[in-house]
Parts: structure tokens; C-alpha cells; sequence
């Protein structure tokens, strides 16, 4: 009963914390929630239509949802890079950064779920996928793989931080036995969710451009750089307009992790260009569409050549001891690295893996408005989630949210 | 309704109250009894969320109605809050007042097609049910009446298809045949079946190829080779379907559920024969060009956000019919045939032509095959 | 963390793992050895194509080990029988006084000149049969027979069920049509001619083929 009204307490208490702030933070919920609103107006355009308000068609049938969704779930894997150091290794500088990338973990989570129920066709009837009432294609499919680990993982990731923030909310320390082993498991299965989702597109023989044995390799090699990228920023932009502390040492031991993660994530692209490139096939001609357009259809040049250019001076930058540690230059490096990421899981890995067709045809896709609209609507959800978690968790950890005995 | 199901289903009653027409008591016409039917129905869906929650014994006239199989509390309230959540459209429409017989009656039918199960796991009782309901409920609605049937694949029967190259010369009279026999969406020029035309010499260039020519035919140099769902025997994309809405059926179709797809489209990821389509929008026919002899799981009207494809025309093959593009064939270029019949043409084919299949290296099996004269 | 939890977490991926496995439910190698050993007990099929062959009147025929139904011709044919006109010489049935012009305007496009003319299939002395290239009379109902002696490749195919097109359905019994369904005897090859269909929507989206 006493847990009970701890809890009630909580919700309460981080309630009125969400509520009130500055004006810059009202501002800024402000304007994600209009984003907000934004985007949910154009899904309801797309329930109306149907997907064909989307750019996709029959040639190029995933596109900006999915690009999207496979990013995240590589930012949301990244926390794990925060957890082992803290739980495991007792590594005790990244105490403060781990709640923060646990509930970047939590809301990147939760823009993948929705950016996966944005791509459906018959939203209406997802609960076929629920096991018990519909029919879940377990072990076959790997999109139930897929959903098992999501969920799984976004449990993990609410129920360890929240038992800490409860313990301490409560003025108490959390007992390492009941944490750690749940920090362990999300160690694997972080590895997990990630590598699932690079079997959803490694596994498919039709699509010659993803099926190949590097991707799961490369996706968490990826994962690591742009996931810790973000942690970085966000940290930093924590650091300046709250009191909450968080040391140079901290951020610059992520930025350790972000350095090696990049330097592997380069090394295989070699390869997988060399692969690619020095004894091409017909399965190659996604890569030469991608990289050099094909038959004059060349929509995705831009787009790669920004994110390549990018990866290497941030990568090369980055490894440099001297601009690393330059917090400003690391700001940067982190920026350019996670849109580089971004643009290279997203776009420049979904859309080719499409083109050419099974019988060669060459149909382009372009994302149109309503896609961009929901898709800045769920990248608003899931800022607006983490604000929310983030603000409640560093008031918890600077003791101004504190359980009162009435 | 059968009681081995393997999920609930969900009865509000106005069924039952039309079996016995009397019970109503008001003797009005039937448009003045409306209200009163409303009020039973509330007071049976009432009843049955307050007996599931109390957990007082089971009344069988209260929760029987609402829900046909017996469960136990538990799962009854689960799948009673998460049918709410989704239901609450239908249960409106069918509690309205100002709705009369027809509404609720397509409003019923409505409510039991959103919560029927997987047609891959229904019993025949229960296929025929949805079946009936389907056809009950597009003459609801147009006043027109259709045919649909939900046969069984037949004992002893694997369906092949053969497609000979150097007999097609490209008229794509099977693409309109298929076309109008499977009620594809006129708007989207949705067709299943595309002719490529090929460069002498070139070998299987479908890069080079064109689908979608319009000159005379057979145009010098060239050969027509024709792609559709090759119904592969190891079809990826039932693999990797979540919800099992695709599958193979016993004579080798491969088909789909339409109602049970949730629309993901990773089958057609996973399709390397572009044998898919999507309906992006609302698919629509002209109700005068409507093919009214339909089957469940083949030429039956779709909606918006579900997968489709060519299924053998299971609607004709199941009948002993030939598809409707071997039909429409002038040239007797596509043949058709039972695998397991030794004595059919299809069996003749692949023993004494040189046959081949695409992409045999991806180990998905088709049953389509192409040969030369 | 002990070494207890280790074993935990080991025991729990392995049986995992286990359940996971994909189940192989094909218990054939491939496809043909399905077909060989699932046809070995082939029992027949309750479904019969007999009602979809309609109001075509058929009859059985027997080449070599096939046994099937073509499409009867004698009764298709308007003025049979032939030698109710047929009892004048050629150029006078087509001078301008002959009353009934049945098919007057035939042509020959079929082979060269040199190689055939009408007497080639056609009884010149009995214009109700034809006739083999050594003379021996065939019924019209059997003109398959006549194609036969120079097209022996496609015959081998059409009676195996290759060549031509099936009438009614799949199921047996198989009714073919014969070569004179489908190939006007005196003009046999296919004409070229537009396609059917043109998708609109499709050139939209991309223009066909390209060059490489």
C-alpha cells in the first residue's frame, strides 16, 4: 500500500515538474506539440487515402517510415553503450548519462513503434499481431522477432530506470541486485534488437543489396557511433540550461566510444564498396544506383554524397585525441556524424535495397509532404517524450523532486 | 456457428432476435420496435462486462449473446476491452437508434468481420459463415447479389503452369482477361501480370526489357516472356508474413487472407518475382463490371491497405477450370495444368521440353515454368 | 553478478534458441521430387472440365499413346457438303453467272506457290474429303493429319499438350482444339496487331525500357 501511494505521489509530483518550467522550455513544448498536431493531421489524410498520399508504390514500397525506423532502432540500441560501463563495469562516471540514454533509449523506442503502425496499410487490425487474440508468425517471420525484442527492450529500458528513480525518489539507494541483472540482459539485448533488425532485411534472398552477411555487423557498428552521437548532444544541451551536472570526463568517454564505433563503421563500408565496386555483378546495380545513379535516375546522389563526405571528416576528426577533447569540435563531429548516419541507414540503405525492381525497372521515390509531415510529427513525439522523462529523472536525481510523508 | 473455435467471436444479438421474431412483444411495425431492440442489446452488453468483471456464474442469456463461446473470465474481459478499443465505431452504429433492420444488420455483420479469425485456421462451418456474411452484406448494400465460395484445395491436385516464350507474341489479352476476372482496381491499373518484351539475342535481359509497349505486336526481334506469381513452393513471403495472412495452400496456391493482412508489405520485400501488389488506395470497380462469381481467397472485392496477387484464378482452378489468362491466350502459349496428374499436358511439358524457371538459384521453387517450341 | 546468473541467462538463450529454430516442413529435397512422389499415388480428381467444354461437339481421338477430344468440324462447316457445289470445274463456279458464292475469295498464303496449292490437302475427285500427299483420303474431321505431314515437330508437341490449347478446363477429360481452331489453314500464321492494353498509369511512373 505504502509503494502505492510513493507511486501516486510520483506521478503527481513529476506531473506538476512537466507542467512548469521556463519560458524557453514552455516554448519548446509548445512548438512540439504543434509539430505535434501537424503531424497527426496529416496521418489522418493518410487513413482517409491510403498510402498512396506516401511516395511509395509497388516498385519502392518501404520508404521514409521504415528508413526512419531502422535508424532508431539503432539510436535506442546505444544506451546499452552507456549501460555496460555503468551497471557491469562499475564504471561510475557515467551514472548521471546513463538515465539520460535509457530515456533517449525509451522515446527513440517509441517513435520506432510508431513509425512501424505509420507504415501499416490496416492500422485497424494490428491486433492480429497480438499472440493470444491474433495469429503471430513466431518463429518464422522476422518482423514477430522484431516485435518481441522492441517491446522487450522498451521494457527493459522503463522498468530499470524507474526503479532507480523510484528508490531514490524515496530518498534511498537502489540495490544493485535488482538492477544489475536486468542491466545485463538489456546489454544483450541490445545487441539484439539491433541485429534482429538487420535480419529483417539481411534474411530477404529478393533484395541482393541487403543480403548481405556485413549488414547486421555494419547496422551495429553504425548504431554505436550515431546513438552515443545523440547522448553527446543531448547531454550537452542538458548541461547548459539545467543545473544538472555532468562532467567533461563523461562526455568525453562517449565520445571515446563514438570515435571506435565510427572508425569500424568506416572500415566496413570500405569493404562493402570494394565488394560492390571492384568485382561487380548484377546484384551490385542497387550500389551503383545509390552511389553513381543508374540509367540517368539518380535521386539519391545528393543524399549519399552528403552523408559520405561526412562520416570520413567527422570519423577522421574524431580520432584526433587534440579535436576530440575540444568540446565544440566534438558538438560538430557529433552533429555531422548522426545526420551522415541517418541519411546512410535511412534513405541510402531502404530506398536502393528497392531499386532496380526484381526485373530491373527503375522507379524513383520520393517522399511527399504528408510523409514528411508525419514523419517530423513522430520525430516531435519522441522529443516531446524524452523532454518529459529527462525532466522528471534530473529533478529526481538533484533531490528537488522528493517523496513527502503527509 | 461452430464451438471449436479457435478464437471469440462476438454475437450482439440481433441474430438470434430475428430467429425468433416474436420476443419482441411490441407488435409494431418494424421501424417502431427499434428502440426496444436497442435497449436489449445494451442491457445484454452491459450485463456481460459487469457479470465478466464481478465474476458471478455465467448467465446464459446474457453472456451467451454477446459472446458464443464459452472462455473464461479472464480472457473474456481481455479480449473484451481490447474489441472495445477498436469496436467502439461498430457497437455506435449498431446501438443507434434512428438505425433501422438493415443498418444493423450490416452493422453486425460488420462487427463480426472485424473480429472473425484467420480464414488459414477456420473451420469449414466458419468459412462458409464468413462467406455467407460476405454476400449478405454486399447485397445489403447494393441490393445486387454475388456469388462466393470458399472451396477447399482438392485431394491429389498441385497446381503448374507452363508459359512457352517462343508462342507469346504479346497481345496482353491475358493482362485484360485478368484484369476483369479478378476485379482489380481500375484506378490504379492494378494488373498481375506483365508481358516483357525481350531483344532477340540478348538472353533474359528484363533490365532491357519493356513492360508496358504499345506498337504493333509482335515487334521484329523481339520475344514476349510474361511474369506473374509463380505460386513458389517455398515462397519467402509466407516466411516471412507476421500474422500468417499468406500462406500455401494444399494444391499449391499461394493466397492471401485479405481480411487478416495488416498491410506491412514485407511480402513484397521479400517477393523476387514482383509478384505482389498493394492496394495504395481504395481499389474500385464499376459495379456493372464486377465479376460476381468469387471465391474468399481469390477475386473477391478488397479494401484499401491489403495485399494482393494473382492466385491461379482459385475462383475457375478449383472448379477444374483453366485461369482466365490461359483462357484468354490466343496463341495457347500458357498451359495448365495438375503436377500430380502424370497424364496431364502440364506433366507432359516438363518432361519432354527444355524448361526453365527464374531465379531458380534462390531455392523459392516456383511452379512456373518456361520452355521453347 | 555471480557465476549463478551467468548459467541463467546461458541455460535461458540455449533453450530460446532452441524453440526458435526454424522448423523445416518441406520433407522433399525439391520440388520434382515432390511431384515424383506425391503423384506415384495419384487416385484421379473428383473434378471433371466436361461442363465447360459447352455446346462443342467433340470427338475421341487416338495418336500414338495420347487419347483426347478435338472439336468435331464437319458440322462447323456452312455448306457441307461440298459436291452440292463442287461437281463444276473451279473457273466456272467463280465466273460471275454462278448463283451461290460460298468461299470465293480464298487465297493461299501458306508455303510457296511451288510447294502447295489447293490440291495439296484438298480431293481434287472427292471434294467432301481431303487428302494426304500420297493420296489417301482424310476425313475434315481429321485434318490434323494432313499439318502433320510437314509440321511433325509441333504435332509431336500437340499431342502431348505443348503445342495448342485446351478447351473447358484443366481436369480431364482433355479437349483440344485441333491446328484449323486456331491457324486458318489457307493463311496460317498469326497477324501482328496492337496490343490489348496500354497501362497509363504505369508510363507515368517510369518509361519502360532503357538502354544500357
Amino acid at each position: 500500500m505504502r509503494r502505492l501511494q510513493v507511486l501516486k505521489s510520483l506521478v503527481f509530483d513529476s506531473l506538476d515538474t512537466i507542467t512548469k518550467g521556463s519560458r524557453r522550455y514552455n516554448l519548446w513544448m509548445g512548438f512540439l506539440t504543434f509539430v505535434m498536431l501537424v503531424g497527426m493531421y496529416c496521418y489522418s489524410i493518410q487513413l482517409e487515402h491510403g498510402l498512396s498520399v506516401t511516395g511509395m508504390s509497388d516498385r519502392v514500397s518501404w520508404g521514409l517510415y521504415i528508413s526512419n525506423f531502422t535508424f532508431l532502432v539503432g539510436v535506442a540500441a546505444a544506451a546499452v553503450m552507456l549501460v555496460m560501463p555503468t551497471y557491469v563495469l562499475h564504471d561510475i562516471d557515467f551514472k548521471q548519462a546513463v538515465l539520460i540514454g535509457e530515456g533517449l533509449a525509451v522515446a527513440a523506442l517509441i517513435m520506432c513503434l510508431a513509425f512501424v503502425v505509420a507504415d501499416m496499410g490496416g492500422p485497424s487490425v494490428l491486433w492480429h499481431m497480438i499472440p493470444g487474440i491474433g495469429v503471430f508468425n513466431f518463429p518464422n517471420s522476422m518482423l514477430t522477432w522484431d516485435v518481441i525484442v522492441l517491446n522487450g527492450y522498451l521494457f527493459l529500458n522503463i522498468s530499470i530506470p524507474f526503479y532507480i528513480l523510484f528508490r531514490h525518489y524515496q530518498g534511498k539507494e537502489s540495490k544493485s541486485k535488482v538492477y544489475v541483472p536486468g542491466a545485463i540482459l538489456s546489454v544483450f539485448w541490445a545487441v539484439a534488437i539491433h541485429l534482429v533488425t538487420a535480419f529483417l532485411y539481411q534474411g530477404l534472398q529478393a533484395r541482393p543489396f541487403w543480403n548481405n552477411a556485413l549488414l547486421g555487423p555494419r547496422f551495429l557498428a553504425s548504431a554505436f557511433a550515431a546513438g552515443p552521437a545523440l547522448i553527446i548532444l543531448v547531454l550537452a544541451i542538458i548541461r547548459r540550461f539545467t543545473e544538472f551536472k555532468i562532467e567533461d570526463k563523461t562526455i568525453k568517454k562517449i565520445a571515446m566510444v563514438v570515435t571506435v564505433a565510427a572508425q569500424i563503421n568506416l572500415i566496413m563500408l570500405v569493404s562493402e564498396l570494394f565488394k560492390e565496386f571492384y568485382a561487380p555483378t548484377h546484384h551490385s546495380e542497387s550500389a551503383y544506383y545509390l552511389f553513381f545513379g543508374l540509367h540517368g535516375k539518380n535521386a539519391l546522389l545528393p543524399w549519399i554524397w552528403t552523408a559520405i563526405p561526412l562520416n570520413v571528416l567527422a570519423t577522421v576528426m574524431l580520432t584526433f585525441h587534440k579535436l576530440r577533447n575540444n568540446l565544440n569540435v566534438l558538438y560538430f563531429c557529433c552533429f555531422i556524424l548522426f545526420i551522415a548516419i541517418w541519411i546512410e541507414k535511412g534513405f541510402g540503405l531502404i530506398v536502393p535495397g528497392f531499386i532496380p525492381g526484381p526485373y530491373g525497372k527503375i522507379e524513383e521515390y520520393m517522399p511527399t509532404g504528408v510523409e514528411i509531415g508525419v514523419t517530423l510529427g513522430i520525430w516531435a513525439l519522441g522529443a516531446f517524450v524524452f523532454t518529459i522523462l529527462a525532466k522528471t529523472a534530473i529533478g529526481i536525481e538533484l533531490g528537488h523532486l522528493r517523496y513527502k510523508k503527509k | 456457428m461452430s464451438k471449436s473455435k479457435k478464437w471469440y467471436s462476438l454475437d450482439l444479438g440481433f441474430n438470434r432476435k430475428k430467429e425468433s421474431s416474436g420476443s419482441c412483444g411490441c407488435g409494431k411495425t418494424s421501424g417502431g420496435c427499434q428502440s426496444h431492440e436497442k435497449e436489449m442489446s445494451d442491457e445484454a452488453y452491459l450485463e456481460a462486462a459487469v457479470t465478466a468483471s464481478i465474476g458471478e456464474e455465467v448467465k446464459k442469456d446474457g453472456f451467451e449473446q454477446v459472446f458464443d463461446v464459452k472462455m473464461d473470465r479472464r480472457t473474456a474481459f481481455k479480449k473484451l476491452t481490447a474489441s472495445l478499443l477498436i469496436g467502439a465505431g461498430a457497437v455506435s452504429t449498431s446501438c443507434s437508434v434512428v438505425s433501422g433492420d438493415d443498418t444493423k444488420e450490416k452493422a453486425q455483420i460488420d462487427w463480426e468481420e472485424q473480429f472473425k479469425g484467420n480464414y488459414k485456421l477456420m473451420t469449414d462451418n466458419e468459412k462458409s459463415a464468413t462467406v455467407e456474411r460476405l454476400m449478405r452484406s454486399y447485397e445489403l448494400r447494393t441490393g445486387k447479389n454475388i456469388s462466393m465460395t470458399s472451396e477447399n484445395a482438392k485431394e491429389d491436385v498441385l497446381f503448374g503452369y507452363a508459359f512457352n516464350i517462343s508462342k507469346c507474341q504479346g497481345y496482353m489479352d491475358c493482362v485484360n482477361a485478368c484484369i476483369e476476372e479478378n476485379n482489380q482496381d481500375r484506378n490504379s491499373e492494378m494488373q498481375y501480370i506483365r508481358i516483357h518484351e525481350m531483344k532477340d539475342g540478348k538472353g533474359l535481359k528484363f533490365d532491357e526489357s519493356d513492360d508496358n509497349y504499345y506498337h504493333e505486336v509482335p515487334a521484329e526481334g523481339h520475344f514476349y516472356m510474361g511474369t506473374q506469381c509463380f505460386h513458389c513452393d517455398n515462397p519467402p513471403c509466407v516466411e516471412v508474413c507476421p500474422v500468417q495472412a499468406t500462406w500455401r495452400e494444399d494444391d499449391g496456391l499461394v493466397v492471401i487472407d485479405y481480411d487478416w493482412c495488416v498491410g506491412c508489405r514485407y511480402c513484397m520485400a521479400a517477393c523476387p518475382y514482383d509478384g505482389r501488389r498493394f492496394n495504395w488506395s481504395k481499389p474500385e470497380v464499376p459495379e456493372k463490371e464486377i465479376n460476381k462469381n468469387q471465391h474468399y481467397l481469390g477475386n473477391r472485392m478488397r479494401k484499401k491497405g491489403v495485399m494482393e496477387k494473382c492466385t491461379f484464378c482459385v475462383q475457375r482452378s478449383r472448379k477444374g477450370q483453366n485461369p482466365a489468362c490461359v483462357e484468354a491466350c490466343p496463341t495457347g502459349a500458357r498451359i495448365f495444368g495438375n503436377l500430380l496428374d502424370p497424364n496431364s499436358t502440364i506433366r507432359w511439358v516438363l518432361e519432354n521440353k527444355k524448361v526453365f524457371r527464374l531465379k531458380e538459384d534462390l531455392g523459392t521453387e516456383p511452379k512456373f515454368w518456361y520452355f521453347m517450341d | 553478478m555471480n557465476r549463478k546468473q551467468y548459467v541463467y541467462i546461458l541455460v535461458y538463450t540455449c533453450l530460446f534458441a532452441l524453440f526458435a529454430c526454424k522448423q523445416e516442413n518441406g520433407e522433399y529435397h525439391n520440388l520434382n521430387d515432390k511431384i515424383e512422389s506425391e503423384s506415384k499415388n495419384y487416385h484421379g480428381t473428383s473434378l471433371s472440365s466436361e461442363t465447360y467444354i459447352g455446346d462443342v461437339k467433340t470427338i475421341k481421338i487416338t495418336e500414338g499413346v495420347h487419347t483426347f477430344l478435338i472439336p468435331e468440324r464437319k458440322s462447323q462447316i456452312q455448306s457441307f457438303e461440298c459436291i452440292e457445289c463442287h461437281t463444276k470445274p473451279i473457273d466456272e463456279l467463280k465466273s460471275n453467272d454462278a448463283k451461290k458464292k460460298a468461299h470465293w475469295d480464298i487465297s493461299l498464303a501458306h508455303a510457296d506457290g511451288e510447294v502447295m496449292n489447293c490440291i495439296t490437302c484438298h480431293n481434287g475427285e472427292d471434294m467432301n474429303n481431303l487428302n494426304t500427299l500420297t493420296g489417301v483420303n482424310v476425313d475434315f474431321n481429321s485434318s490434323y493429319k494432313l499439318c502433320s505431314q510437314c509440321h511433325s515437330s509441333q504435332f509431336e508437341d500437340w499431342k502431348g499438350g505443348a503445342h495448342g490449347k485446351r478447351i473447358g478446363g484443366w481436369a480431364p477429360p482433355r479437349a483440344s482444339f485441333t491446328c484449323v481452331n486456331c491457324h486458318n489453314p489457307h493463311d496460317p500464321s498469326f497477324k501482328s496487331r496492337w496490343p490489348s492494353r496500354y497501362n497509363t498509369k504505369e508510363s507515368e511512373e517510369s518509361d519502360g525500357g532503357v538502354e544500357h
